[in-house]
């Protein structure tokens, strides 16, 4: 008897009315808990999966990058290496750092978290990133003990949407070898252009910083004049400063400046 | 009376061209057919689901949490779709973001609740929701038709128009790209049908009078 | 902030650039009086919700607020959806009393229209966009309420024109639905034209 009482309750409780108390109550927790229980299981049982095409859609766009840069073939070839090595640096201190995993680093986790960024005064926020990840997942190339190529994540906030970039830098660490926009949402037509192969054709050979160590590499309005200038895009004001701001940023005091300083002194 | 309730909705009494609903996502997922095309398999598919689950249920919903009740019931099943499309489909679910989630608020799928799978047995509701989903995705798609081809060039991403840019003959129109196209192609669209079906004109409220000689 | 706020209200707006909210845009939009009460039901509704979602999604909902238990792991941002859409419509409700105590012409007005506020898709977008753009709480309450503005701004402007419209000689298949889409299309295009325009 005892077992046939659930069923009973469950069909003395369908059987009021509707309007009543106690079906209403009961109705409302039925609902929730079952809808709880189906998103629940569906998101459980298919993170894995997400988090699977996440990770590689960044390294595809990351090969998609490395295929496209002009060189880098025969480079590779040359120096018998067939990937790039993956390094995680601390930017506090510029050197290499041991105590994260490279399979699950994420930098956007790692600067949404208090403890693992920091936090950007108004005038040290030029990018408009907020907080800043005191780790990043860099890949160095090297021929022997000489450094061939780096590639760094960068980020900035653009016009309507997060820019992230993979800025490559040949051997002296100053020239650009490309820069490659994976993920904008800027306007179609405009602000979008950044992530064309024509516009990003313009970066390889520029400068970053002239003889005193000055960072002056900078987006333009006009043409470009010297190698420390990239052509803007017309009527993508704003995108184009915002690419600006991510490059002046990135390299300086409050981006890689000490990583590059520490892989110019090969403690990296 | 079952094949009444799948093809009204097609035309006669197109969600969008007639009954105003399920407007905000048609017009913001059709700059390509792709995405068109996945939010109209999206929208159908909850539509249907969440029809045939609250006609279900229909004789035990209390009134005063009706509303609430309904959307508990959509917004779960738009989640597991939104976690299905970001296993399976990833690329397009990233372009789709939180339009997908706006399905929730979707008047579309309450106003069918509430119209009629509050009133009718399953088997009907789940048609209905069938054809309501049929009609919107018509619309979506050929929106997306015409934003595609003349703003991009291609269609599914296949080009169609040689554009200038990849040496070709054809300027894209930008415009078709950005919002405001959206709302004149979808005016234009509603005129084309009204023409076809002038029983959808709406009344003349204030009509000139004939000028004397 | 103030580049927050304008962005919100023009080259931001919830209605003409994102299409949210259009269902009941075009509903409401036929006489200016009516369409005005629902923008201030609107722009109250929206100042509330978006900050008070900022606090839930940020306390109990992202990734790391239930560390101080001693589960920093616990990532619940999937129930973000129906996090929103139940203070909303318990904003809602308490906004529903409120009219009906002290503006009961205005209660009588919006009919049906107000419930409906529940699920207008500009006030559920507000909260998510909140929440992509991670605004902190003072960023949360500016959009909030300049989105709100953004709607009604939007909406006034429809209503105003329509009104004028019902005289004008609009061919039979363009009448009423087909000719306030191709103008909200107009407007919407005037209002791209705020997103160049930046404070000194």
């Amino acid at each position: 008897m005892a077992e046939l009482n659930p069923i009973k309750l469950w069909h003395r409780i369908l059987a009021l009315p509707a309007e009543s108390q106690t079906k209403t109550i009961a109705m409302a927790f039925v609902v929730s808990a079952v809808s709880a229980l189906f998103v629940s299981i569906a998101a459980v049982s298919l993170q894995p999966l997400i988090n699977a095409n996440k990770l590689a859609e960044r390294q595809a766009k990351l090969d998609e990058m490395i295929a496209n840069l002009p060189g880098l073939a025969e480079v590779l070839a040359q120096s018998n290496a067939e990937t790039l090595d993956t390094v995680i640096v601390d930017l506090t201190t510029g050197l290499a750092d041991d105590t994260l995993d490279a399979a699950s680093f994420d930098m956007a986790d790692i600067a949404a978290d208090p403890a693992t960024s920091t936090v950007l005064s108004d005038e040290q926020d030029i990018a408009g990133i907020k907080t800043r990840p005191n780790f990043a997942q860099i890949y160095v190339l090297k021929s022997g003990d000489a450094l061939e190529l780096v590639i760094l994540p960068v980020y900035a906030a653009g016009y309507q949407s997060q820019i992230n970039a993979y800025l490559a830098l040949k051997g002296d660490l100053n020239t650009v070898a490309a820069l490659v926009i994976t993920e904008q949402g800027e306007t179609p037509g405009l602000g979008a252009k950044i992530a064309e192969p024509a516009w990003q054709a313009l970066w390889p050979g520029k400068e970053i910083a002239d003889a005193d160590g000055t960072v002056r590499l900078a987006v333009v309005r006009g043409g470009a004049a010297s190698t420390f200038e990239v052509d803007g895009i017309t009527g993508a004001t704003r995108t184009s400063s915002a690419v600006s701001a991510m490059i002046g940023f990135w390299m300086g005091p409050q981006g890689y400046a000490k990583v590059l300083f520490a892989l110019r002194n090969g403690e990296v | 009376m079952a094949r009444r309730n799948f093809f009204t909705p097609l035309i006669d009494e197109n969600p969008v061209t007639l009954q105003i609903l399920g407007i905000c996502s048609a017009l913001a997922v059709t700059t390509s057919m792709t995405t068109a095309l996945t939010m109209s398999l999206a929208l159908t598919v909850v539509l249907m689901a969440s029809s045939g689950i609250i006609s279900a249920m229909r004789r035990h919903i209390p009134a005063q949490i009706r509303l609430i009740l309904q959307i508990t019931i959509i917004a779960s099943l738009v989640i597991v779709t939104d976690l299905i499309l970001q296993a399976f489909a990833f690329e397009i679910s990233k372009r789709l973001s939180i339009f997908v989630s706006l399905v929730v608020t979707n008047c579309l799928v309450l106003g069918r609740a509430e119209a009629f799978a509050m009133q009718n047995p399953v088997g009907r509701s789940i048609l209905d929701g069938l054809g309501n989903g049929l009609g919107y995705s018509l619309i979506l798609l050929i929106v997306g038709f015409v934003r595609e081809l003349l703003g991009l060039g291609t269609l599914f991403g296949w080009a169609i128009l040689p554009t200038v840019d990849s040496g070709g003959w054809y300027q894209p129109l930008g415009v078709m790209l950005l919002a405001p196209s959206a709302f004149v192609v979808l005016g234009l669209l509603i005129w084309a049908i009204r023409v076809w079906r002038p029983v959808q004109v709406e009344p003349d409220e204030y009509p000139l009078a004939e000028a004397r000689r | 902030m103030t580049e927050l706020f304008l962005r919100a209200i023009f080259a931001d707006n919830l209605v003409l650039s994102y299409f949210l909210g259009i269902c009941t845009y075009l509903a409401i939009s036929k006489r200016l009086e009516t369409a005005l009460g629902l923008a201030a039901a609107m722009v109250v509704v929206q100042t509330v919700t978006v900050p008070v979602n900022y606090l839930i999604h940020h306390y109990l909902l992202l990734e790391g607020a239930w560390a101080w238990l001693g589960l920093p792991d616990t990532d619940l941002t999937f129930l973000k959806l129906i996090a929103f859409i139940g203070v909303i419509a318990a904003v809602v409700q308490v906004l529903e009393m409120a009219l009906d105590r002290y503006a009961p012409a205005l209660y009588r007005a919006l009919g049906v229209f107000l419930p409906l506020i529940t699920v207008n898709c500009a006030i559920l977008g507000g909260s998510l966009f909140m929440a992509e753009r991670q605004y902190d709480l003072g960023e949360s309450l500016v959009f909030g309420f300049g989105s709100g503005i953004g709607w009604a701004l939007a909406i006034a402007l429809l209503a105003a024109i329509r009104e004028r419209l019902r005289y004008a000689d609009v061919p039979a298949g363009l009448r009423g639905l087909g000719i306030t889409f191709v103008v909200t299309g107009l407007i919407s295009m005037g209002f791209t034209a705020f997103s160049t325009v930046s404070l000194p």
